[in-house]
């Protein structure tokens, strides 16, 4: 669906956020991007959706060099949602709020309508139709904003950071959400430093450090890396201090374990035998 | 320069724009520019200082292509020569002030010389927040084109309206920016005490008052010498055109 | 006498449509860790702010009850009033960093109380010491780092010398390396002597520091305690509290017949559980 083939970026030409970048993404595939403050997250995703566009090296959507493509035009395929809602609210009601996208790309009215009300009953936005965004508290404006960039129903759905100050049942609801979303066929990428929300719902996981990619694979190798842990600045997630700390004594627990349902396991296991 | 109080700066600042309102002739407005520029030279600012008068050349243009046009003057070009040097001397004056003076320094200045803290205080947090006000724009900007709104093309009513979806964001965020930070003044014991006292205050040295009273003695001397003595022949000279 | 008393405290904010805060009757002695938790919305914001008098004074609203910090009604006396005795850090580090430089941030508080200026010279120092600024000393706010910003605000606010430390979610907007650095920092104040009142939700950071956990959920207390017990309790699951990963793993094996004894907090002491029960 979307490959960047050795993309490199400065800002300013000064300031050096990409060193080479080569990653493909399938459609389908759910993913995790890890990685310190300045590792160049963020400004990869900009990558996808044409706010950047690279100094070397190409980007290519669906077969086509996004060169020639212009932000909007990308973003009918990949919907990229920040990390603050109140950069994008500005409109007086939660309705046009959540078609503005829609109106932007060309829709037709009824297209337009029609999706704007599926979009919003999915995320449980039907009671505010008419309210004002700015009287929503924060939980709900961001669920707006969700709403907006999700009404045009891109392939490609890339969110930044969008577990902060969200709590344990919000979260929850999102990776639901996000999971139903990856099941129909949409291509959902998480930009994140909360490792137990990746643990627990990114198969695949890109790990960056200094403007490289320094691992992309299978979420529990990754995690496991230590290169990856220091160069990430992670803090290693309570499930993995448990299971090697289990390890140290019960060599049989698993080399790879990371999710708190198989740890539950493991240890019934370990329990049940002695 | 550098160490000097900010109200003495204050002082030279001000003497060194009023001497150069007061002489219209080409000669003795060089001299005083070629006396100012020693001093934006010891203030290290000569780089800075170029910067903005390269932003003043479209102006002096303006200025000397107008006057040299319409001028009732017998000698119009020679006239708006002076004018331009006249508003360079100037524009030297107050950046000898600027472009040494820090920001809480100024404040600091200000509160000294005995306006509210309130407001003093309310300009140097003005400029602590411009860098952060900028990133939101940009932020904000990212995120309004990441939903298609297509900033940079268009005729200029469209362009105009397409300002909306940036200003409107940056007017909520600011206002909710400010709101928190109130709470954090305000936790901090912002507007208690009538009797607020400062770490650091500025004191008047003797090279602070040295200033003060040399300027003090150059701006007489050529209110002297402009208004009462006459200037000698040779310093009115102008071109003939 | 208590340092901070809530007594039968209630608060809605204008043009609000409920209570923020419903009968909320507690108390905080000198030296305690209580961490605050529930969902949002609970109205563990609207708490911290109701400790130095923001709400009512700065906020207005309805209110009913009292709130006393350390011996004064935050009903009838200004937030100033209670700057030195009540520490408020927030959520977002850039909103608290109002002038130009780590020195001037840190004597604004003592400055704004009237403090004689070496004093407030002494202070500073100190804080930079102890909080290991010295070398931002000169930088912009603009650009330091989310951590080495809410660290400096955390000077700010001890610059005032409080008797207790209210932090809001001090660390949601910051790296996972920042934030630990950050409860570090708190953990080790709170050793020290210092009051600490935190609001988090990723208890899986603070629970072993915190002598004290009292969920809300919609305005009200729900449990008051001890950190073990109070996670143990199903309660916490019903809210939709995020009870620590290593606690979660305790809980579900119970439902499943197997009790381990005390309630862990963290991956290491589960293990540990789990060595002592197979060596049983």
């Amino acid at each position: 669906m979307i490959i960047l083939e050795d993309v490199h970026y400065s800002y300013d030409g000064v300031y050096t956020a990409l060193r080479g970048i080569s990653l493909q993404i399938d459609d389908g595939e759910r993913l995790a991007v890890i990685g310190a403050n300045g590792a160049g997250k963020t400004t990869m995703m900009k990558h996808m959706n044409g706010l950047l566009r690279p100094q070397k090296g190409r980007v290519i959507l669906d077969g086509q060099d996004t060169k020639y493509m212009s932000v909007a035009e990308i973003a009918r395929a990949v919907g990229l949602v920040f990390q603050n809602p109140d950069h994008q609210l500005f409109l007086d009601s939660v309705k046009k709020e959540v078609e503005f996208g829609l109106r932007n790309l060309g829709f037709t009215e009824s297209e337009a309508e029609q999706k704007r009300q599926k979009t919003m009953v999915n995320l449980g936005l039907e009671g505010f139709t008419e309210r004002s965004p700015f009287t929503l508290s924060g939980g709900e404006r961001k669920r707006v904003a969700l709403a907006s960039v999700l009404s045009t129903e891109p392939r490609f759905l890339a969110l930044d950071e969008p577990t902060i100050g969200q709590d344990a049942h919000q979260k929850s609801l999102l990776a639901q959400m996000l999971t139903e979303m990856n099941k129909r066929g949409r291509t959902v990428a998480v930009v994140t430093h909360d490792i137990e929300f990746v643990i627990e719902n990114f198969p695949r996981t890109i790990a960056m450090a200094d403007g490289q990619i320094i691992a992309d694979g299978s979420t529990s190798m990754v995690l496991s890396n230590d290169e990856v842990i220091e160069r990430c600045a992670l803090a290693l997630p309570q499930m993995t201090l448990a299971a090697r700390a289990l390890r140290n004594v019960f060599p049989e627990v698993g080399q790879r374990l990371t999710l708190l349902s198989e740890l539950e396991e493991t240890i019934m296991g370990i329990l049940g035998g002695a | 320069m550098h160490r000097l109080d900010p109200r003495s700066k204050l002082v030279l600042s001000i003497v060194c724009a009023s001497v150069s309102m007061m002489f219209m002739d080409i000669i003795p407005l060089l001299m005083v520019f070629i006396c100012l520029l020693p001093m934006i030279a010891a203030a290290k600012s000569l780089g800075r200082w170029a910067t903005s008068m390269k932003g003043l050349g479209a102006l002096l243009v303006f200025v000397l292509v107008f006057n040299t046009l319409l001028s009732p003057m017998e000698h119009p070009f020679s006239y708006s020569l002076s004018l331009a040097i006249r508003l360079v001397a100037l524009m030297t004056s107050f950046s000898l002030f600027f472009l040494t003076v820090q920001p809480d320094q100024l404040s600091q200045a200000l509160i000294q010389m005995r306006v509210k803290f309130e407001f003093a205080f309310a300009m140097s947090m003005a400029m602590r927040y411009v860098p952060t006000l900028g990133q939101e724009a940009y932020a904000i900007m990212d995120a309004q084109r990441a939903r298609g709104v297509e900033l940079d093309k268009g005729n200029l009513i469209k362009r105009i309206r397409n300002i909306i979806p940036i200003i409107v964001p940056l007017i909520i965020v600011s206002i909710r920016r400010a709101l928190s930070i109130a709470e954090s003044m305000e936790s901090r014991g912002f507007g208690a005490n009538e009797n607020r006292t400062y770490m650091e205050m500025l004191r008047f040295k003797k090279r602070d008052w040295a200033v003060v009273l040399a300027s003090l003695l150059m701006l007489s001397l050529t209110i002297y010498v402009r208004f009462f003595a006459g200037l000698p022949g040779w310093m009115l000279w102008g071109l003939p055109f | 006498m208590a340092l901070v008393e809530f007594a039968d405290f209630s608060f809605k904010y204008l043009g609000a449509d409920s209570l923020a805060l419903k009968r909320i009757t507690l108390t905080i002695d000198e030296g305690e860790y209580v961490v605050i938790t529930g969902p949002s919305g609970c109205g563990k914001t609207t708490f911290c702010r109701a400790i130095n008098a923001l709400v009512p004074q700065f906020h207005r609203g309805y209110v009913a009850g009292n709130v006393y910090t350390d011996g004064k009604n935050t009903r009838e006396n200004e937030v100033a009033t209670f700057a030195s005795v009540a520490g408020l850090v927030f959520q977002n580090p850039e909103n608290q960093l109002v002038t130009l430089d780590v020195e001037k941030e840190i004597a604004f508080g003592p400055e704004n109380l009237g403090v004689a200026p070496n004093e407030i010279r002494r202070r500073v120092e100190e804080l930079i010491e102890l909080l290991d600024l010295e070398e931002l000393r000169e930088k912009h706010p603009h650009e330091m780092s989310g951590g080495e910003q809410q660290r400096v605000a955390i000077a700010a606010t001890l610059a005032l010398k409080p008797k207790v430390l209210v932090a809001d979610e001090p660390t949601s907007n910051l790296d996972p390396q920042s934030a630990e650095t950050i409860l570090e920092i708190i953990s080790h104040l709170n050793k020290r002597g210092m009051a600490v009142v935190l609001v988090e939700h990723r208890l899986d950071l603070v629970a072993q520091d915190a002598s004290r956990i009292v969920l809300m959920n919609k305005g009200r207390i729900v449990a008051d305690g001890d950190p073990r017990e109070i996670l143990a309790m199903d309660l916490c699951e019903e809210i939709g509290v995020g009870v620590p990963k290593a606690t979660q793993v305790y809980k579900r094996l119970r439902t499943r017949g197997v009790e381990l004894g005390t309630v862990p907090l963290t991956g290491v002491e589960l293990a540990e559980l789990v060595q002592e029960a197979t060596s049983r």
